[in-house]
């Protein structure tokens, strides 16, 4: 276990031990996979001993969370509440409190378990992950960083320093629903969608699903059919939501047929898109947690 | 025994705290894993990655010569023990020979200084597989040119009370069948004015108890000592004996804290491999599984079940017959003794007069399945108590009256040959149907539903105890009963408190060591209070009465002249108190008296069952109908108990036994995709949680003191359980109007059941 103390140190000690060193930020997912020997390492490097990357901030158009902000600081941070209130309502259904308090949006990401809610959301929400290495910084878009199940875009040596996500503007409105019976997430669902002003119209729309497939996912075709005056998207609705399945392309697994997974995304695109159009808070829904 | 009316109880009847609870909450209590003996090494288990394949060969030495391995062990270094094992037929080696049988058997162990190296050593065995064709269900299993699991002979286990013959090892792959009949079930089918025939599945599920199993086994010159997470020392002690051939008194099984059993800890599980272990390497060997190992250890019987009732115009129920198929999985364990109770349990607490249940059970290449909390009753009763609703919906009638109709009254010998049934279920129904204001007005979406079941339950009475008084006048009982968190460490002292006339602090436990403790066949069946109530009962009489002698003698009077009050004795004027009684007749103030007690199929206990297990649960459902997703609005048990002997840990039990079923209910089910299980671990075996349980619960306990037990008792703690599939399969029925005929009824298949109506509707 080795405790750097700046993420460039982290960076070399990462570059340094190569297939056999591995960051370690709240270990929810690597010290399990570690106990049922499907993943070994000889050296873990701590980045919870990084200082600066555990802050929330509010800029004037975004808002950035550090690589090892807890679920639980995020949920319980009166920035995010206040601004995003949508990230913090989803944080608030993840796992339970225990892997709440101790694992991080930063290692949700880059474990890239297809089950996260925050990828969904986060997509939906245009986020950019900063990421730094050996050899310099650079931003990455949701769909860049996350390539599949398990895995990253990320080299040996980087590291997940901040979550930026735009603030939606006051024409915005979001919602991030899940259907949910097993430990992780069967569908998450988000949608943000932008509203002309007499709130008639849609100007632009952003659904991501996520869960169903390796990793979260967009349709263009989908938002296209999403855009528009209300009453003509509300009668596209299950078409666009056929669209999003496409995009997603369900399998059959434990969690559920193809079938039944993309009768899913239909039932929350509609349920979703009520509930941006309602202005109700997010959240009122029932979310099994 | 004179009954004592409920309000007369000092001890008894009241919720006195539990005697472990603070130990257990704050990580005191002993548990097997907090063990270590001196020299302890330790042990892990190589399992097959095949379900069904010959063992080739096996080379062990590039792992025996692993840093801090002592010893590598397999079924081909066995020689000098008998390495099969098995309660109803000696059919399970403790290590994998010639063959495996199921993805995840043990093939070999490693013993090592830590857990650590004996882990990293199993990668250094090399072992040949040659794969077989594999045989996943029943309806394989039965097929002609089936490939047989087991193709010798096998010896008889020790049957500890069972009832019938076991049909294992007849060159088939059949490993029991059971079977009742009486009255003309086809006549009976001609003559009925409704019938309501169908097929049922009941799921593979896996009793997760918080303790996975643990042993440490000390193998040496002066015999086998093991320490263990088991429910049933003394049949553990049995295979053991025979496994090493040795006097019963030479064997000597240790059980602290067990952290949960629900039927998974009982009878023999991991102690034949450990006591191996050390007997090869020559010392003490601790083997601590994973859940997920515990996973590929055992699980209930899955079973397929084709049932059909029938009621005569007047909405009597004339008749039930049944054939069920059940997956007992690669080895027999307890499940011949699962195929009987189902068989049985199939009646239901239901007055039928023409009957005929057919039961088979077949071995498949699937982890072993064995006994499970319920005991076979959950498995029939979601046919059961579905067809009940079923008939009552095809006659138009209540499904609550319809059952009030039907249901044994008590006293009513309603099975032939077995004891009367002696619980109270109209009253049991009314209680649970108030509880979830069944005539209420119902949202919709909604939908109620009461259901219940009868076991015949109590297992086999051979039970005996100890219980010493002290010349302090505390006394400590001596028991082999397990405390597996059902209370029975305090349940038993505040029946020898009630009889003693002592403060229950003063009474104190020791239990479940083959050596020190009387005999007790077993901690299951819902048996301990009542029979090992009884047992502590008639043992503190027993002291009682020699202290009377003692009294006599002490005082120079004759023993009619003494008369026995609460805590002591009276003759005219002088009272003595136990301590002084025993002081005086030793002439010191030390010496002890030992009352016993010796239960036997015998007396009150002739006639099994021991007890009918009776219960009632009511629940209210809401369904989502876009999704298929349930949830639990009610849940009403009601546990026709007799007498509570401590009620809150008596309610205790309901709730977690339905909780259980309702598990079953929604969404427990290990599921195979070949021979692969697919979600072996708790992250993808998805078990009941908090949240999950039901908005409003209200728990009844009725208490008629109608059972055998002390003051009245009888057994609670599975009856809960069986019912619940059942009852949210009515209850969802009721609501949205599909009927869904397996379990659990996940969104899924609730949301096809509701698609499929949708697609007849618009046909028609
Ligand atoms: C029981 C359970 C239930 C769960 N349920 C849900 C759920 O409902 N929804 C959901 O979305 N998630 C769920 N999760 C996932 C949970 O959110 C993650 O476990 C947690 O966020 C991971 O963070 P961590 O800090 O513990 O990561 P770690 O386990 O420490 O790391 C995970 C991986 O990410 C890498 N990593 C960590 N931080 C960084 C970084 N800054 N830069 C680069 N790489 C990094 C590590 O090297 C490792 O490979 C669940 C987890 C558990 C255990």
């Amino acid at each position: 276990m080795h405790q750097p103390k700046s993420v460039g140190e982290a960076a070399e000690m990462l570059a340094r031990f190569g297939e056999k060193g591995r960051l370690y930020a709240g270990g929810t997912e690597l010290l399990l996979a570690m106990k049922h020997d499907l993943l070994r390492y000889e050296h873990l490097v701590d980045i919870k001993t990084v200082p600066g990357l555990d802050k929330i901030e509010a800029k004037n158009s975004s808002l950035s969370i550090g690589g090892t902000v807890t679920h639980r600081e995020i949920e319980k941070s009166a920035v995010v509440r206040e601004r995003l209130p949508v990230m913090a309502e989803m944080t608030r259904h993840i796992a339970n409190v225990r892997v709440r308090a101790t694992g991080t949006l930063g290692g949700n990401i880059c474990f890239a378990e297809p089950h996260s809610d925050p990828a969904t959301l986060l997509l939906a929400l245009g986020a950019v992950a900063k990421v730094q290495g050996k050899s310099g910084e650079k931003a990455l878009s949701m769909s860049e960083i996350l390539m599949g199940a398990y895995e990253t875009a990320l080299a040996a040596d980087e590291i997940l320093t901040a979550i930026e996500i735009p603030l939606p503007a006051k024409s915005q409105r979001a919602a991030y629903l899940k259907f949910q019976t097993h430990e992780r997430p069967t569908l998450g669902l988000a949608l943000v969608l932008s509203l002309d002003e007499s709130g008639r119209a849609i100007t632009k729309a952003a659904a991501a699903v996520g869960s169903v497939a390796p990793k979260p996912c967009r349709s263009e075709q989908a938002e296209a059919l999403l855009t528009g005056p209300r009453e003509k998207v509300e009668r596209q609705l299950s078409e666009a939501s056929g669209a999003l399945a496409d995009a997603a392309d369900p399998v059959d697994d434990l969690e559920g047929s193809a079938e039944y997974k993309r009768h899913l995304i239909g039932v929350y695109l509609r349920r979703a898109f009520a509930q941006v159009l309602s202005g109700n808070p997010p959240g009122r829904e029932k979310i099994a947690d | 025994m004179s009954k004592q009316k409920k309000r007369d109880f000092h001890v008894v009847n009241h919720s006195v705290p539990r005697r472990d609870g603070r130990a257990k909450v704050t990580g005191k209590a002993a548990y097997v894993s907090d063990l270590k003996l001196i020299g302890m090494a330790y042990a892990k288990v190589l399992r097959s990655p095949y379900a069904h394949a010959k063992l080739v060969s096996i080379d062990t030495s590039r792992a025996a010569s692993q840093p801090g391995v002592y010893c590598v062990i397999t079924g081909n270094d066995l020689e000098g023990l008998d390495p099969y094992y098995g309660h109803a037929v000696k059919d399970h080696p403790l290590l994998a020979i010639e063959k495996v049988r199921y993805a995840g058997e043990p093939v070999a162990a490693v013993v090592a200084v830590d857990e650590r190296a004996a882990f990293e050593a199993l990668e250094y065995i090399d072992v040949r597989y040659e794969e077989l064709k594999t045989v996943l269900t029943p309806q394989e299993a039965m097929a002609k040119d089936a490939p047989l699991l087991h193709e010798k002979k096998f010896e008889a286990g020790a049957l500890r009370g069972f009832e019938g013959d076991v049909t294992a090892g007849r060159g088939t792959n059949l490993c029991q069948e059971h079977h009742i009949k009486w009255g003309d079930v086809e006549e009976a089918f001609k003559k009925a004015a409704a019938v309501i025939e169908g097929e049922y599945y009941f799921p593979m599920t896996y009793a997760y108890a918080m303790e996975a199993y643990v042993a440490i086994a000390d193998v040496n010159d002066n015999g086998v000592t093991i320490y263990s997470s088991a429910q049933h020392p003394f049949m553990v002690r049995h295979d053991l004996k025979s496994i090493f051939n040795l006097p019963v008194s030479q064997v000597r099984l240790i059980v602290p804290f067990v952290g949960g059993g629900y039927g998974s800890k009982s009878y023999t599980k991991i102690e034949p491999l450990v006591a191996a272990c050390s007997w090869k390497a020559k010392r003490p060997v601790k083997l601590q599984l994973t859940v997920e190992e515990a996973m590929l250890t055992t699980r209930s019987d899955d079973a397929y079940t084709w049932m059909r009732t029938a009621v005569d115009a007047n909405g009597k129920i004339i008749a039930r017959q049944a054939k069920i198929y059940m997956n007992t999985g690669a080895y027999a364990e307890n499940s011949p003794l699962v195929v009987e109770k189902s068989t049985n349990r199939c009646v239901g607490p239901y007055a039928i007069p023409n009957v005929q249940i057919d039961n088979y059970s077949f071995y498949t290449n699937t982890v072993p399945a064995s006994s499970y909390r319920g005991f076979g009753c959950a498995q029939v009763t979601l046919p059961g108590e579905s067809q009940i609703d079923e008939l009552a919906a095809k006659i138009g009638k209540d499904p609550y009256e319809f059952r009030l109709a039907n249901v044994a009254k008590p006293g009513q010998e309603f099975f032939p040959k077995m004891r009367p049934f002696d619980g109270t279920l109209e009253e049991d129904l009314a209680i649970a149907a108030k509880a979830i204001g069944w005539k209420e007005p119902l949202a919709r979406g909604r939908g109620r539903s009461v259901a219940c079941s009868g076991s015949d339950a109590g297992a086999y009475p051979l039970t005996s105890t100890a219980v010493r008084v002290h010349a302090d006048g505390s006394a400590t009982i001596m028991t082999g009963s397990t405390e597996l968190g059902q209370g029975s460490h305090t349940v038993i002292p505040q029946i020898a408190a009630e009889e003693l006339g002592v403060p229950f602090e003063n009474v104190r436990v020791v239990s479940s060591d083959t050596a020190i403790t009387p005999y007790d066949r077993s901690t299951g069946a819902s048996r301990t209070t009542t029979l090992m109530g009884s047992a502590v009962l008639e043992a503190s009489r027993e002291a009682i009465q020699q202290m009377v002698v003692m009294a006599a003698d002490v005082l120079k009077v004759k023993v009619e002249e003494i008369q026995v009050v609460r805590g002591g004795v009276r003759c005219g004027e002088a009272q003595l108190n136990w301590s002084e009684v025993i002081s005086r007749f030793y002439g010191l103030p030390d010496g002890e008296v030992i009352g016993r007690a010796y239960i036997r199929k015998a007396g009150k206990f002739s006639q099994l069952p021991v007890f009918w297990e009776t219960a009632c649960t009511g629940v209210e459902v809401s369904v989502d109908e876009e999704t298929g997703k349930i949830e639990m609005e009610k849940l009403a048990t009601v546990g026709d108990v007799g007498l509570a002997i401590n009620p809150a840990l008596a309610e205790g039990q309901d709730i977690g036994a339905a909780t259980m079923g309702m598990g079953i209910g929604l969404f427990e089910e290990l599921v195979y995709q070949g021979p692969q299980l697919m979600n072996g671990s708790i992250l993808d075996y998805r078990l009941p949680r908090f949240s999950d349980l039901p908005k409003k619960v209200e728990l009844h306990l009725v208490e008629n003191q109608d059972g055998v037990g002390p003051y009245g008792a009888k057994g609670g703690g599975e009856a809960s359980l069986n019912s619940m599939a059942a009852n949210i399969a009515n209850a969802v029925a009721r609501a949205v109007g599909v009927r869904i005929r397996q379990a659990p009824l996940t969104p899924e298949r609730v949301w096809r059941a509701l698609k499929e109506k949708e697609k007849v509707k618009s046909q028609k």
